[in-house]
């Protein structure tokens, strides 16, 4: 792999429903082993920009390219590239008619057609990194709870070694005391150099992990940089507002 | 002793074992219409929801017709009008009323099972595709086996109603339950008895057949995932 | 005719009694509980033929006569008002509590409040299942020939006899079917509409 290729690569993405712009032209790059954050008020697109990244959603021009294939492209297979996509939902769609280890394994034996022995070898190292014991992986999604389903649903994604993975506001469905554990692993993950964009409303946690802050309005990226340079020193009245209204919660 | 010469109680006991046997008669009809139905209404179902506008056009027609026409009416239809006349085929009387049974149950089962289909989280599809499961991969081993579960009840439903319809087929002379007792009461002249037992004997196997899918729903039955509707 | 006839009378009975049974189900005493469950359970147990034999045929046993006609609008009231007694009952089991606590606390009796604020609700729930037990009870009544009652199917069936144009004969009445039930459906639906309060659903899914 040229290492001068990020692994994700946006131009120009725009995207609007039944008339509102929701992405008007949004342009950003991860390099490998970068983690980036995308913050921002609610209902400005940041979920819709994560879904038109793996095509989960088809926006409506502008390119992407992942390790320089472009996804964008009608002939390329877009399910053959969404397996190197790993996708984190913010209520975390775990199947619910398979235990926690069938969760992690179908994408194995389904997708990627591994035999069943190996994919449990794999979802067994995946579900080791996300700190979910062994006791829990023949319980059911509605048996366990909610940051363990994260979690799962983070092993999910990351046993089909993706080239990067996307968060999608992945503690907000999350009751307060569970949210940590969640934070957690994603640090790990991060730290131990994998490849991320993670939309979040968790501040302190996006200073600790992000290389860069994308701070998106109005469907357009409005501030970006390093996280220090932008809290001491915001440019954009809407990041002043949001950096601020932030901290005023958090009391 | 009156009362035992007004029901015609004494040759009734000999006549019983013909009556019961047409539970088996009653069961191949159930049995083959279900299955038929079945095979028919969950493929359409799947159409109905994933299919084109085409498809989808299709299938609404056939609901809309075959929920509307009488059993009755189908049966005669086929038995001495498509079969025979159009299609020239000379089927039995068993054979035309399975398809009768199955054309028709399709109708309601495609109803539950698109119900079952639709009630499915969308969240189960997006989280499949983005592993990059095909549609038709996430349809089988992520939808399906959801949706089958949670149509159990409404299978049972069918199974219920079959049943009783599955007397119907009496007026082609098929020797199920119905048939059987109305050769018996002209046989000894009395009918409330007979028939008294014919309806009993449906009740009893509705609750059997109900019980034995009561019990496979809580076999498959999966913590979290709710029966539908 | 006949079979327009049939209907007309036993369908608004049909709705009635099953109201009744399905509101005695749940508020009756043990005596009138255990009289409408044997109701419910037997009529909706039987085929609807066996109840239209055993009306005709069996209860000549004991020398009762009832005419073809009138045997097939019991049978079908019977029958039909059983089977949607069990969606009235159902509605009348979802509704919330607080409905009851707060028509008693102002001074409604048990019959007021059944009447005046639990049924209103219960029916606008439970009407598409009964709507839908009307549909089916169209087309069982093409069943009242078994006792020679002179309806559609019946003339369709001698028609057929005499001529013996089974594809003609028997497609026409599967059209003239089509017909009254998509007439029937889109009346309900209008009903349906009429009936509508907001944030109550008129079903029982």
């Amino acid at each position: 792999m040229n290492s001068n290729i990020p692994v994700l690569k946006v131009e120009n993405l725009k995207k609007s429903y039944s008339g509102r712009i929701i992405l008007d032209g949004v342009n950003l790059e991860v390099d490998k082993g970068e983690t980036k954050v995308i913050l921002g008020p609610s209902g400005v697109g940041k979920s819709t920009l994560l879904r038109c990244i793996n095509m989960l959603t088809l926006p409506d021009s502008g390119k992407i390219w992942l390790e320089g294939v472009e996804l964008t492209n009608p002939n390329t297979d877009i399910n053959k590239m969404r397996q190197k996509i790993g996708f984190v939902f913010q209520d975390f769609n775990l199947f619910h008619h398979l235990t926690v280890l069938k969760n992690v394994t179908i994408g194995l034996t389904k997708v990627k057609k591994i035999p069943e022995e190996e994919a449990i070898k794999i979802a067994a190292s995946a579900l080791e990194k996300v700190h979910i014991p062994n006791t829990l992986w023949n319980k059911y999604p509605a048996q366990i709870s909610g940051g363990e389903k994260q979690r799962v649903a983070i092993a999910r994604a990351l046993a089909m070694k993706p080239s990067i993975m996307l968060y999608d506001e992945p503690t907000s469905a999350l009751d307060p005391q569970l949210v940590g554990e969640v934070l957690q692993v994603i640090k790990e993950l991060s730290t131990a150099g994998m490849t991320s964009l993670i939309v979040t409303h968790e501040l302190h946690f996006a200073l600790e992990v992000a290389n860069e802050l994308l701070f998106i309005y109005n469907g357009k990226i409005v501030e970006q940089g390093p996280p220090e340079e932008v809290f001491a020193n915001p440019k954009h009245d809407m990041v002043k507002k949001y950096i601020a209204s932030i901290y005023s919660r958090k009391g | 002793m009156r009362c035992a010469e007004i029901f015609g109680l004494g040759l009734l006991g000999s006549y019983l074992p013909y009556m019961l046997e047409g539970a088996i008669w009653t069961f191949a009809l159930v049995g083959g219409g279900l299955t038929l139905g079945f095979a028919m209404g969950v493929p359409f179902a799947i159409l109905r929801v994933y299919g084109g506008k085409g498809a989808k056009a299709a299938i609404d027609a056939y609901v809309w017709v075959y929920r509307s026409i009488p059993l009755i009416v189908l049966l005669f239809l086929y038995y001495w009008g498509i079969f025979p006349v159009i299609l020239g085929v000379k089927l039995s009387a068993m054979a035309t009323s399975i398809l009768a049974l199955g054309t028709r149950d399709a109708a309601y089962e495609t109803m539950i099972f698109r119900a079952a289909l639709e009630s499915i989280d969308p969240g189960q599809m997006l989280a499949a595709r983005s592993l990059g499961m095909t549609r038709w991969q996430a349809v089988r081993t992520i939808v399906l086996p959801q949706a089958l579960r949670i149509a159990i009840p409404g299978w049972t439903n069918q199974y219920a109603i079959m049943l009783k319809d599955s007397s119907i087929c009496f007026a082609l002379g098929v020797l199920e339950i119905l048939t059987r007792t109305r050769y018996v009461t002209i046989s000894i002249g009395s009918y409330f008895i007979p028939y008294l037992i014919a309806g009993i004997l449906f009740i009893i196997l509705t609750y059997g057949g109900t019980k034995v899918f009561n019990i496979v729903y809580e076999k498959v039955q999966i913590p979290g995932l709710v029966g539908g509707k | 005719m006949v079979t327009l006839e049939i209907l007309a009378i036993s369908m608004p009975i049909s709705v009635l009694l099953g109201i009744a049974l399905g509101t005695a189900r749940v508020y009756g005493n043990v005596i009138i509980r255990g009289i409408a469950s044997a109701i419910v359970i037997t009529f909706r147990g039987f085929p609807v033929l066996v109840t239209l034999l055993l009306i005709f045929f069996g209860l000549s046993d004991f020398g009762i006569y009832v005419p073809p006609f009138w045997t097939a609008v019991i049978g079908f009231i019977l029958c039909s008002g059983s089977y949607q007694s069990e969606y009235v009952r159902g509605a009348i089991r979802s509704i919330d509590i607080g409905q009851s606590l707060a028509a008693r606390s102002i001074g409604m009796t048990k019959l007021q409040e059944v009447l005046y604020i639990i049924l209103p609700q219960a029916v606008r729930r439970a009407f598409l299942g009964i709507t839908n037990e009307l549909i089916y009870l169209v087309q069982y009544s093409s069943l009242a020939f078994v006792v020679g009652v002179p309806e559609m199917f019946a003339v369709t069936k001698t028609f057929n006899s005499l001529y013996f144009r089974p594809v003609e004969t028997f497609t026409t009445l599967a059209v003239v079917y089509l017909v009254m039930i998509s007439v029937l459906v889109v009346f309900f639906r209008g009903i349906e509409r009429r009936l509508a309060i907001p944030g109550i659903e008129l079903t029982t899914k």
